[in-house]
């Protein structure tokens, strides 16, 4: 299912005055094809999502999903949210089979495909779990196995693995990318950490915010599986830094306040320390 | 055990400020005397009549409650428009206190048992649906949307998103009901001629017997405490923990 954005710009309401979060995005993601959306926090890389999952609407423009314009959300197109969002009253086979619910699938069918899910998670041994008693990486997984029973054409993926720990991303971006070539479902992957993009994706395109625009697409040219030690990845990692240069050290002012310097800011990081850089 | 201590240092302490009350004041019964006739009482056929007796329309009313009070705010919280004419209905209903039913509850069903449990409902389920809808309405953005971009929609989406989303909140107006409902019942009691509690309130506080009421005083405060203790507090830590919310 190919995804579509043209002309499209977003507008919030706040306290009153109108912020614009989206300028003019035009994007496409071809059928099957893995891309990431990549951008400093509050870039609106989020709202693209939300529109793609048609939990809102663009304020001009289109979203168009398979060259139909998006009504609104649909099972074909599911979600994996940053905090996971999962049942908290539901059994991890509980989260997973609530689509398959929904969507009407027969209930003998249901836990058989919930099953099929979780394994490839690895989480048949956690099947009976609740939300509370699991690790935020298992968490993840969780969602992301509820996300995939339905099958959809479009997983859309809301920067799932920024609140782990570096080992446990790793190995959940390891298996995404296994998944993802199993069922080749066409992904949109929004991150703010420039080695995850470049790591998984076909394509990223480079956000920069206030408003969120379109700045730079980069084609990964780099075969998987990727190795971090790949010169042209990391080339390409300094490339795109090099790109968001001032807009690292504007979020990190940001967030950080006036006390970080960048006495060379453009060319200080050199590509080796580059790699786990969030922007 | 360490749970235990805080516990039982407060009764100790309230235990010896009461002893040493009585020691200053004779005409004040001492805990060692309350406690004796509390006994006595409960040995007595005709004090356990009474106690089932309250102990019965308590079970009877609450379970009322509970399904009229959830019932309704329900209802009020799935159709907007009966919310609008009817909401601030269950609000008023809240905000009456439950004693301020008895006299028309004695009016239309005289001096009977129906006239308490009539009581009890009108005094406990105010409050049980106002907090359902109030659960209804408070379905967190997030748990909302991972339910839409999954397929829910109407009525599943009602039952297996938004009723369980609401449970917490519901479970704050059934622990409260609860104490209103006790409350009630005992209004309802000391007014009718029902066999109860209440009457026995009504009976020794006008045969002068301050350490016989006392002592019924001494049990309505247990039951409570009890009730809400082993019952309720750990329903809501149990929805706590598997909501998330600690």
């Amino acid at each position: 299912m190919q995804v579509e954005l043209k002309h499209v710009f977003k507008t919030f309401r706040h306290n009153g005055s109108a912020v614009e979060a989206l300028h003019d995005i035009n994007l496409t993601v071809a059928d099957g094809e893995f891309v990431c959306l990549l951008g400093p926090s509050g870039c609106g890389k989020s709202t693209v999502i939300h529109l793609v999952a048609g939990l809102d609407r663009p304020t001009a423009g289109e979203v168009l999903v398979g060259g139909r314009p998006v009504a609104g959300p649909d099972p074909s197109r599911t979600v994996v949210f940053q905090d996971a969002a999962l049942f908290p009253w539901l059994t991890v086979l509980g989260n997973v089979e609530f689509g398959l619910r929904m969507t009407g699938v027969a209930p003998s069918q249901r836990r058989a495909r919930a099953m099929e899910y979780l394994r490839l998670v690895h989480l048949s041994k956690f099947i009976h779990a609740y939300p509370h008693q699991l690790s935020g990486g298992m968490k993840q997984r969780v969602a992301l196995a509820r996300a995939l029973a339905l099958q959809p054409g479009i997983l859309l993926l809301d920067e799932p693995f920024a609140a782990l720990d570096a080992q446990t991303r790793a190995v959940l971006q390891n298996e995404l990318l296994e998944i993802w070539e199993l069922a080749r479902p066409t992904i949109l992957f929004v991150t703010h950490n420039v080695r995850e993009a470049t790591g998984l994706a076909d394509r990223v395109y480079v956000i920069s915010s206030r408003p969120g625009h379109i700045r730079d697409v980069q084609a990964v040219a780099v075969p998987r599986p990727r190795h971090a030690e790949d010169k042209a990845l990391l080339a390409l990692q300094h490339n795109i830094l090099g790109l968001l240069g001032d807009e690292v050290e504007k979020v990190l002012r940001e967030e950080l306040g006036e006390t970080v310097h960048f006495p060379e800011a453009q060319h200080a990081v050199p590509p080796e320390q580059s790699r786990g850089m969030h922007i | 055990m360490r749970r235990l201590l805080k516990p039982i240092q407060a009764v100790a302490l309230l235990y010896l400020l009461w002893q040493v009350t009585s020691w200053l004041f004779p005409a004040w019964p001492g805990p060692s005397r309350v406690l004796e006739i509390l006994w006595a009482q409960l040995q007595d056929p005709g004090f356990q009549t009474a106690l089932w007796g309250s102990a019965r329309r308590m079970a009877i009313g609450y379970t009322a409650v509970v399904i009229v009070g959830i019932g309704f705010g329900l209802l009020i919280g799935r159709l907007p428009l009966l919310d609008q004419i009817t909401g601030s209905l269950a609000v008023a209903l809240h905000a009456i206190p439950g004693a301020a039913w008895v006299p028309l509850a004695i009016l239309w069903f005289g001096m009977t048992e129906r006239a308490v449990l009539f009581t009890i409902l009108l005094g406990a389920s105010g409050i049980v649906m106002v907090s359902t809808d109030t659960g209804i309405r408070e379905v967190p953005p997030l748990v909302r949307r991972a339910a839409q971009t999954l397929g829910a929609r109407g009525v599943k989406y009602f039952w297996f998103v938004v009723v369980p989303a609401a449970i917490p909140k519901m479970v704050d107006g059934l622990r409260l009901a609860w104490a209103f409902g006790w409350r009630a019942l005992m209004a309802g009691e000391l007014l009718t001629s029902v066999s109860g509690l209440g009457q026995r309130l009504n009976q020794v506080a006008k045969a002068q017997q301050l350490d016989a009421l006392l002592a019924l005083m001494l049990l309505l405060a247990m039951v409570g405490v009890v009730v809400d203790g082993l019952v309720f507090k750990r329903l809501e830590q149990a929805v706590r923990v598997r909501w998330g919310l600690l």
